[in-house]
């Protein structure tokens, strides 16, 4: 009986290891892209310009046409990446954009689209729209533009862990 | 003997084949189908219902697409181009404008007017029978009583792409929880562009950060209160925090400072009691006032804001009775029989304020000066407060502290004094929606013994 408890601990730890293992390698394997409109001449945006426009600081491109973010809802892949590019909870982003309703800087929290066809399809439709998206979704011919982040495409070497 | 053996296996397995077919087909000739049955109907439901969902979400984005198209010249031809080679990245300030049209969950929408209430319940407890900051419902001769605080009813409506109306309506608890209606903001918004931005009615002074940050929602506050520094003018707080008039904001694009700006000229008419429980209110029948301030929010550091501001005024000292009637001005010695005196108010701010991966550091100084118009003596007041805090899971660990520093011959702060002191606390977050606080309170106090208080609050958003 005594024996068992030490090999219960191992299987644990290897149950554990195992778990770990697998979701680095599932987070390997699924970059997030940053998708606009095509029609945006936008081609790159820095970590700090992604921060700002998923913030809400920074609410339109330069030249006057409105940012319109689209964010995936909890629990996803692109939502957890968003909250970690952000530093924030999910309570503390929530809690985020209430205080900036209050505020009077919006009217409210971004559209949150429950799949990555919804997502595809507003970024697609809105000129300005931009969004978070797994790389994996993406199939040749789809009516949006990934661009650059701090100058490398998605896959690339020296493409920011997103 | 391998003849045997590989036979002996053959059978084996041959016999296992036929005994798991056997239970599969018992399984599936028993009568557990209907379940089956019934699980695939309640699958079937259940997307049935997430269709109908995403229609309606369809249909949502179609209603926002259409709004969008109408007014900006949204499709083929002018889009914008990029200035800078690398990019063109978006510039850098709030311009609510189709980000705003996105719906929240969060937000209530009736007719176009989307609304949020905000409301707390107060028990506070000191070890002295008088109260403090003169807020509320405290009754003088307890201890401590519960109080409900502000209640709020915040409102927004769209009017065009770039302009829109905000309210805050807040209903406070006064003596013998009487409530009187405060309209604590009423903006007619319009948002030129990135760089301009003009508000127009009555809002709160963005002297320092918190004013800015914090309106009179408490669940939004870490803390129970707000630094007695910022607390509300009518509350018996240091500084004008409201004024009717006309604020401009907007950034700078000067690269990756990220530099901001806010200009402000309005009147603030001012009216804050005695916050040593002596029952007088001053009216300090404010001129128009000038706010210039500039706030930094380097990309580097994100959430890092680092600014300051200056504030100019003109007002008197002249003292109320509770009743609202004149009395007279404050002195050095106290109330004198004599027309209120005018001074040269002018309020300079500096702060620094970090709040990302679950951290809040809030640091803000102030030097409050006034000077008469004809002669006298000048007064300085310097004021700060440092508040830190960390979120852990639900929880958030707070510990403030803040320091006052009046001359007891200045004759519109006298009943401030020199205080200063910490406050430790944990701020529970149920919900999304609901939060409870403890607060402990010690105040050093010139002239009067220490003071110190427990704040329970429950403060919740819907």
């Amino acid at each position: 009986m005594r024996r068992r408890k030490p090999v219960l601990m191992k299987l644990l730890a290897a149950g554990l290891f195992g778990l770990i293992l697998a979701s680095y390698s599932v987070a390997q394997s699924h970059t997030i892209a940053v998708i606009v409109n095509p029609k945006n001449p936008v081609t790159n945006l820095t970590l700090g310009d992604l921060r700002k426009i998923f913030t809400g600081v920074e609410r339109t491109w330069h030249g006057g046409l409105p940012v319109k973010i689209t964010v995936r809802g909890p629990d996803t892949l692109e939502r957890f990446v968003l909250l970690r590019i952000l530093g924030m909870s999910e309570a503390e982003y929530r809690q985020y954009w209430t205080a900036k309703v209050f505020r009077g800087e919006a009217d409210g929290e971004p559209v949150v689209l429950p799949s990555f066809g919804m997502t595809k399809e507003a970024v697609g439709l809105f000129p300005g729209g931009i969004a978070l998206v797994d790389v994996q979704d993406l199939k040749p011919g789809m009516n949006i533009k990934v661009i650059k982040v701090e100058g490398h495409m998605p896959g690339e070497p020296g493409y920011p862990n997103l | 003997m391998p003849n045997r053996i590989a036979a002996a296996t053959f059978t084996r397995l041959i016999s296992g084949v036929l005994f798991l077919s056997g239970i599969a087909g018992a399984q599936s000739s028993e009568p557990a189908d209907q379940q089956t049955i019934q699980l695939l109907m309640q699958q079937v439901k259940q997307l049935q219902q997430q269709q109908l969902a995403l229609q309606d979400r369809i249909n949502l984005l179609e209603a926002n697409q259409k709004s969008s198209t109408e007014v900006p010249p949204a499709t083929p031809a002018p889009v914008p181009t990029p200035t800078r080679s690398e990019t063109a990245t978006p510039s850098q300030t709030p311009a609510p404008s189709e980000t705003a049209a996105a719906s929240s969950p969060e937000m209530h929408n009736l007719h176009g007017i989307r609304w949020r209430g905000f409301g707390e319940l107060d028990y506070k407890v000191l070890n002295q029978r008088t109260p403090e900051l003169g807020t509320y419902g405290f009754v003088p001769g307890s201890a401590g009583n519960f109080y409900v605080g502000d209640f709020d009813l915040f409102l927004t409506s769209r009017l065009t792409r770039k302009s829109s109306v905000l309210s805050e309506i807040d209903f406070e608890e006064g003596d013998a929880q009487r409530f009187k209606v405060d309209l604590r903001r009423m903006l007619f918004k319009y948002d030129a562009n990135d760089h301009l931005r003009f508000s127009f009615g009555r809002y709160q002074t963005s002297i320092g950060y918190y004013n800015w940050a914090f309106s009179s929602a408490t669940w939004l506050q870490t803390t129970a209160d707000r630094p007695l520094v910022m607390e509300y003018a009518s509350n018996g707080g240091l500084l004008p925090t409201q004024a009717v008039g006309v604020s401009v904001t907007g950034s700078i694009p000067l690269g990756r400072v990220g530099l901001n700006y806010v200009a402000e000229y309005g009147s603030s008419d001012t009216v804050r009691p005695d916050i040593n429980g002596d029952g007088l209110l001053n009216d300090e029948n404010n001129g128009n006032q000038i706010n210039l301030g500039f706030f930094l929010n380097p990309d580097r550091v994100f959430g890092l804001r680092i600014g300051g501001s200056i504030y100019h005024d003109q007002i008197s000292d002249l003292v109320l009775s509770v009743g609202g009637g004149p009395i007279g001005a404050q002195g050095a010695g106290g109330i004198a029989p004599s027309p209120s005196a005018r001074w040269n108010q002018t309020i300079v701010n500096g702060h620094i304020v970090y709040i990302a991966h679950g951290i809040e550091f809030l640091n803000e100084g102030f030097l409050i000066r006034f000077a008469p118009t004809i002669a006298g003596e000048t007064f300085n007041t310097p004021a700060f407060y440092s508040q830190f805090s960390k979120k852990l899971g639900p929880v958030r660990p707070f510990v403030r502290y803040q320091y006052i520093n009046a001359s007891p011959q200045n004759a519109i702060y006298n009943d401030v004094g020199l205080r200063y002191g910490p406050s430790f606390g944990l701020r529970y977050d149920a919900n999304d929606y609901i939060a409870l606080k403890a607060q402990l309170d010690h105040t050093v106090r010139r002239g009067l013994p220490d003071l110190n208080g427990l704040h329970l609050q429950l403060a919740g958003t819907f």
